[in-house]
């Protein structure tokens, strides 16, 4: 396990000025701070807001992650209860839907990252047993045992911003004095636990989740403002995918979102952000790449047009 | 004595600045304009807006709506922390044209009935003449899209309220559940009952302007005229 390093307690995360970025370790992987990640969605419900149902078949699920691989996703989140209101979904009945996957994509693909998407702490060590790389807690820390959890296993940790929401509840009327700010302190001091609490730093990665905790207009200002976030010097992971400010921004249903997610994919990676969690894939792989070559981060795949 | 008392409900959406480019529940803005109307009407000498909050408390009548909290950027010159209920109310009366006297007064979510019905008697004799905008909302559990879900206990709850308030009965605005009203994000319970407080003994006439719950919260529109 590795030693949770610099001195300082409050001051830990925030030592970073703006700057070269640090390599974010997930698995066994090393990805440098100009590598722009994909992580793909697999839900295993049977009532997401996307799709409902459409992985809920455990074998059309392995086979959705096999397809997402070749389309370059470097990660799968794999999910067991959905974001919004509904049904209870009890521990065993979460544990049920997602660790034996879990351990079935381990086995398919021993070099991916699997993360597990999931707040409650009794999961997570399941998950992270069966092989996942990496908790990705939409809710903001609600169980305070999660960390316990990613020190254990040397797991990775998402910390988030959910506005104080319990977890599976909508925002009611929410206000902030400044949003950005809110959503910086609130992952920072996640992180600064996650470290104390012995989480790898170079594990560890913030999400301002948009719309948790959020109405549109605060999900389009931090997405304005992402190279606040980004400047924090942690790794920024953004899940926007057929979100519904994406929704209300352009009056889009559900289906209609693509175009209006991957303005925001590229927006956001201009500003900073290094992980995209996605339900497109291979339109996402491109949006990032075209991003990473605009940057010059990285050079076209093939150029002879002028050059023969 | 109060020359009459205006409901209208206080969700964010109801200011044109935070809902975009599409017109949003014309109708209930529509009522509300109405009703702000009809309680001018009466030529009153003062306007006491009142709305839940955290705390009980008067506030700045100068007061506005802090829009930017809701929509960055927005800019605007709203009064940092002043209560929702009470920024809207403040907003309503400013379409209207209202330059006369106002009060903007917070009453807190979790002060019992009795507190509530006490300080109401005090609006109510603070002037001869008092209009009363109640700033207020049924429960936000009315269906499975609602921003609190849906609890099947919330069309009972709210179908009370309005029984009691078309009957202008204080006795059963009084009476209101307040563990129930809480658990069910009825936010306009302690609002109500201020009202009831204020209410005269002879039960006023009472007429709807808008009943509906377009978002799975219940919005009320209603003016009540003392006899």
């Amino acid at each position: 396990m590795s030693d949770p390093g610099q001195s300082g307690g409050s001051g830990l995360a925030e030592r970073r000025e703006s700057g070269p970025q640090r390599v974010l370790r997930l698995g066994r992987h090393a990805f440098e701070p100009e590598r722009l990640l994909v992580m793909a969605i697999v839900n295993r419900t049977p009532d997401s807001f996307y799709q409902p149902g459409v992985t809920w078949d455990p074998a059309v699920a392995l086979e959705r992650v096999h397809v997402v691989v070749e389309e370059g996703a470097d990660i799968v989140d794999i999910g067991g209860v959905p974001a919004r209101p509904g049904d209870e979904v009890p521990v065993s009945e979460e544990i049920r839907r997602t660790v034996p996957f879990i351990a079935a994509v381990r086995e398919a693909h021993p070099e991916l990252v699997i993360s597990t998407d999931t707040w409650r702490h009794e999961v997570a060590r399941e998950a992270c047993a069966a092989g996942a790389d990496l908790i990705n807690d939409t809710w903001g820390g609600w169980d305070v045992r999660l960390t316990e959890v990613a020190a254990e296993f040397g797991a990775g940790l998402v910390c988030s911003h959910a506005g104080g929401l319990p977890p599976r509840t909508r925002p009611f009327r929410v206000a902030y004095d400044d949003v950005v700010d809110d959503v910086r302190s609130a992952t920072l001091a996640l992180a600064a636990r996650a470290v104390l609490a012995g989480v790898d730093p170079a594990r560890i990665v913030i999400d301002p989740a948009h719309d948790f905790g959020k109405n549109t207009w605060h999900s389009l200002e931090i997405t304005r403002r992402l190279a606040e976030l980004a400047d924090t010097g942690w790794p920024v992971l953004v899940s926007l995918s057929n979100k519904d400010f994406v929704g209300e921004t352009l009056d889009a249903p559900l289906d209609e979102r693509l175009a209006g997610t991957l303005a925001t994919t590229a927006v956001s990676a201009w500003l900073g952000a290094r992980v995209f969690r996605v339900h497109q894939v291979r339109e996402t792989r491109h949006v990032l790449s075209m991003v990473s070559a605009i940057r010059g981060d990285i050079p076209p795949a093939r150029a002879v047009r002028g050059l023969a | 004595m109060i020359t009459g008392a205006a409901l209208a409900p206080s969700p964010p959406l109801l200011c044109g600045q935070l809902t975009g480019r599409t017109p949003v529940l014309p109708e209930l803005r529509a009522a509300c304009a109405e009703v702000i109307a009809r309680l001018l009407g009466e030529d009153p000498e003062v306007v006491v807006v009142v709305g839940p909050a955290a705390e009980t408390g008067a506030w700045d009548p100068a007061s506005g709506l802090n829009v930017a909290a809701f929509a960055p950027p927005v800019t605007g010159t709203g009064t940092r922390l002043l209560p929702l209920a009470l920024g809207l109310g403040a907003m309503l009366l400013d379409q209207a044209g209202y330059a006369g006297p106002r009060r903007l007064q917070a009453i807190g979510q979790d002060e019992p009935a009795s507190a509530c019905a006490e300080l109401g008697a005090d609006l109510a004799d603070s002037s001869a003449r008092t209009a009363l905008l109640v700033m207020g909302d049924g429960s936000a559990r009315r269906s499975l899209k609602a921003p609190g879900y849906l609890d099947p206990r919330a069309e009972g709850f709210d179908a009370g309220v309005e029984r009691a308030l078309r009957a202008g009965d204080a006795g059963a605005l009084l009476r209101l559940d307040q563990a129930l009203a809480r658990d069910l994000m009825a936010g306009g319970r302690p609002a109500w009952q201020v009202l009831a407080g204020a209410l005269p003994a002879a039960a006023p006439g009472t007429e709807v302007l808008y009943r509906d719950d377009p978002f799975g919260v219940a919005y009320l529109v209603a003016y009540l005229r003392p006899r």
